[in-house]
């Protein structure tokens, strides 16, 4: 698209090109606007009417979910980890544009606005100092000759990230994972079903793609099979079926429902990733076999160090899609009885009559939320992309 | 060597997972028995809550394939609207499209459909249902349309007119394949009707005609919104789009729809600028380049991903369960309650949805043949 130069003429002939070239020009014009009038007012007449103090009064559960009272400080130190992690990834990696630095302002001030209160106004500040002093310094020793040694340790740090995270939440006698729920309990499960799922499939995406026939015919049986079943009906299989499957050792047969939502997502993850990185595998020119065969590298080093390594390249943006979409699929634990963030949304409005008739406000705050976290994710993964340099050569 | 340790350990956790699975009820003699629940939507079947458990289960699958089949259809159209609206050159159209995408897309489905039930049962009562004319009603009981009516053979006319539409489309493919090879074609005072308009009109004619020769075996049926002498409001007759229903097709089109728009919009975006040029060149209009040569070219890399889309659209369906729209997966979750043997049922579940996959995957096979074959 061409911005116009503040030049009388050109304006004159961008609109006049943009919105009345022809006569199909003319009508979609005419049409479009009449269709954006509506949904302004229409937003506009709902938001005069809305009340938002059923969310106002239920943050903690929206965000937590029945997490007590006196453990609500684990979630901080999550978060400040991660937001640390996070934005000295930005400053050691890409030079942010003003789009995405706006994007992510609006990631955090939209969750801030709406969760804001007095109480933890010491935490919010924290969270920005520590993001602006991580992002600041590791844009300092990028330019350094310590560059490498910090790329590769945030690397390891976003690998322990989900360890450290349930470290902090278990350590010291923490919640029952029962207790767990709300926006934390959508990130944790979406979190290690990504974390555990990634090992798995590339075994699996290995396996479907050798040439030995029984290794290949049980990977692709699992995949297809895991694949051929919509989530609703693993999770459903997990509440139901589950525990007999399980040795009664450890009283394993007896593992809490959070845990086995876990289990089933992580294998359901590993199914999609697998075909992800397959398409990866696929993608590696047949030279590269050869060079490595060339080499006299055995079948485990050449995958190891030769293919692997560039077809996982070449699929991390396909990866944050697949985690964006589990993300949005964590919602589907209503089924095992979770109070995740939508169940929370669903069932605030209905326990108190004050707020009878006022779902939309909360659904819409809850939608809110995923929307924003899988915005940010599918710009970083479009970013990682563009650093990779993938689909430019 | 590697083979054999693999083997012997798929076969050890096999064994093991098998001697858990035999120590559950597997059969599914259980299906035969009474149901005992009532289902709130039962299409094309006669389903009552005294039938076995398989006619309940069927019935499922056909509220299944009835939603899934009207929301491909529909999210087909929306999406290929909304993918060409995209790279409109008009700046508020290409807004408008992109919106959509980047809203709806990040947002969860089940989300959507929550949000589209909770819409629905908004609307007003009955009472004051919103009518336009007195041929729609749009009530918190669901939006009633005008439907036909079968005055008796409306099948056997159904089945004949069937026979037609294919018999006319022969006769457009063959006047369309003589005018290519001989140049001959119909005319009327010297206008030109080519093959496609031949045959439309012969399926007119045929129906106006045998319309009448069957006894008029069709009428239109205009819904009714009635109060009866206890002060009840009542609906009656049309076609009723229930709440749930509804909620349920808006939320699978308008999801799936935003993700037909990015293939849309990529297939047609990796043709190369000279197509459009070209078509411009030849004095096409912008609708005629469209449809002549930049969607029959977009449409050999459209297909692959749509079927992808499809499929997930189907298994998405499965998500109706949370408005209790008796889909096949509802009415399953609903036996496995009442039976509490879960997983001769999951692999039901499991093997139906196969078999739809595998239909939709046939399907759409068989029109990727033939849209690749086009021109080469």
């Amino acid at each position: 698209m061409t911005t116009p130069k503040i030049n009388f003429k050109e304006i004159k002939d961008w609109t006049i090109d943009n919105f009345f070239g022809s006569k199909l020009g003319i009508l979609l014009t005419l049409f479009s606007t009449i269709l954006i009038v509506y949904f302004i007012t229409a937003i506009f007449s709902f938001l005069s009417a809305a009340e938002w103090e059923v969310v106002s009064i239920n943050k903690r559960l929206l965000l937590l979910g029945r997490l007590p009272e006196e453990d609500t400080w684990r979630a901080w130190p999550i978060f400040w980890l991660f937001c640390f992690i996070f934005c000295s990834s930005i400053g050691a990696w890409g030079n942010p544009k003003k789009r995405e630095l706006l994007l992510l302002l609006l990631a955090f001030l939209m969750p801030t606005a709406i969760f804001f209160s007095m109480t933890y106004i010491v935490h919010i500040f924290m969270t920005i100092i520590i993001g602006s002093v991580s992002y600041l310094g590791s844009k300092i020793i990028r330019k350094t000759t310590y560059s490498r040694v910090l790329k590769k340790s945030l690397i390891s740090l976003w690998i322990l990230l989900i360890p450290l995270a349930f470290s902090i939440l278990i350590i010291g006698g923490g919640p029952q994972s029962n207790l767990w729920g709300g926006f934390l309990l959508n990130i944790l499960l979406a979190s290690v079903a990504v974390v555990a799922g990634f090992p798995l499939g590339i075994l699996m995406a290995v396996g479907r793609s050798t040439k030995l026939p029984v290794i290949k015919t049980t990977c692709t049986v699992y995949i297809e099979t895991v694949r051929g079943a919509p989530l609703v009906a693993w999770l459903l299989l997990a509440w139901f079926v589950l525990p007999k499957f399980l040795p009664n050792l450890f009283g394993l047969n007896e593992i809490s429902v959070v845990i086995r939502a876990m289990i089933v997502l992580s294998f359901f993850a590993s199914a999609y990733i697998a075909e992800v990185i397959r398409g990866g595998l696929q993608s590696i020119p047949s030279g590269q076999l050869e060079a490595a065969d060339a080499l006299n590298l055995g079948y485990v080093d050449k995958m190891r160090i030769i293919v692997l390594p560039q077809a996982i390249r070449v699929v991390i943006p396909a990866i944050v899609s697949q985690f964006i979409g589990l993300f949005k699929d964590t919602s589907l634990v209503f089924i095992l009885a979770l109070t995740d963030l939508l169940q929370v949304g669903r069932i605030i409005p209905e326990q108190d009559p004050k707020f009878f008739g006022k779902q939309i406000e909360a659904l819409l705050v809850v939608a809110s939320l995923f929307w924003v976290v899988s915005v940010v994710l599918s710009n970083l993964s479009s970013r990682i992309e563009k650093n990779l340099g993938i689909g430019t050569r | 060597m590697i083979q054999v340790f693999f083997f012997i350990f798929v076969a050890l956790l096999g064994i093991y997972l098998f001697s858990r699975a035999f120590q559950l009820e597997l059969s599914l003699s259980h299906f035969r028995s009474r149901a005992g629940f009532g289902l709130s939507h039962t299409f094309l079947v006669d389903y009552t809550s005294n039938d076995s458990r398989w006619v309940a289960y069927f019935t499922g699958v056909v509220n299944t394939i009835r939603v899934c089949l009207v929301a491909i259809f529909l999210t087909t159209i929306l999406g290929t609207i909304m993918g060409v609206a995209r790279l409109s050159k008009n700046f508020l159209t290409s807004r408008i499209a992109w919106t959509y995408v980047e809203v709806l897309r990040n947002t969860p489905l089940l989300i959507q459909i929550i949000f589209w039930q909770i819409v629905f049962l908004q609307l007003p009562q009955i009472s004051e249902a919103i009518t336009f004319g007195n041929t729609t009603a749009i009530s918190n009981r669901g939006i009633l349309l005008p439907w036909i009516s079968d005055n008796g053979g409306a099948q056997i006319w159904f089945i004949f007119l069937g026979i037609v539409a294919a018999g006319s489309l022969y006769l457009s493919y063959f006047l369309n394949k003589r005018e290519d090879e001989s140049g001959k074609y119909f005319s009327i005072s010297g206008k030109k009707i080519n093959g496609n308009l031949t045959g439309i009109i012969f399926f007119i004619l045929v129906t106006v005609v045998t319309f009448f020769a069957f006894g008029r075996p069709v009428s239109i049926d205009i819904p009714e919104i009635i109060q009866n002498n206890k002060g009840t409001w009542m609906q009656s007759g049309g076609f009723d789009l229930s709440p749930e229903f509804a909620a349920i097709l808006f939320a699978l089109v308008i999801y799936t729809g935003t993700f037909i728009t990015e293939i849309v919009r990529g297939s047609i975006q990796s043709l190369s600028r000279g197509q459009t040029e070209a078509a411009e060149a030849i004095g096409l209009s912008k609708y005629q380049a469209m449809t002549l040569v930049i969607l029959p070219q977009a449409l050999r890399s459209i297909i692959p991903p749509l079927t992808n889309q499809f499929l997930n659209l189907t298994k998405n369906s499965s998500l109706a369960v949370v408005i209790a729209y008796p889909d096949l997966f509802m009415v399953s979750r609903t036996i496995m309650n009442n039976s509490g043997h879960a997983l001769p049922v999951f692999f039901l579940i499991l093997l139906t949805y196969l078999f739809l996959s595998l239909c939709i995957s046939l399907v759409m096979n068989l029109i990727n043949r033939r849209v690749t074959r086009i021109g080469t």
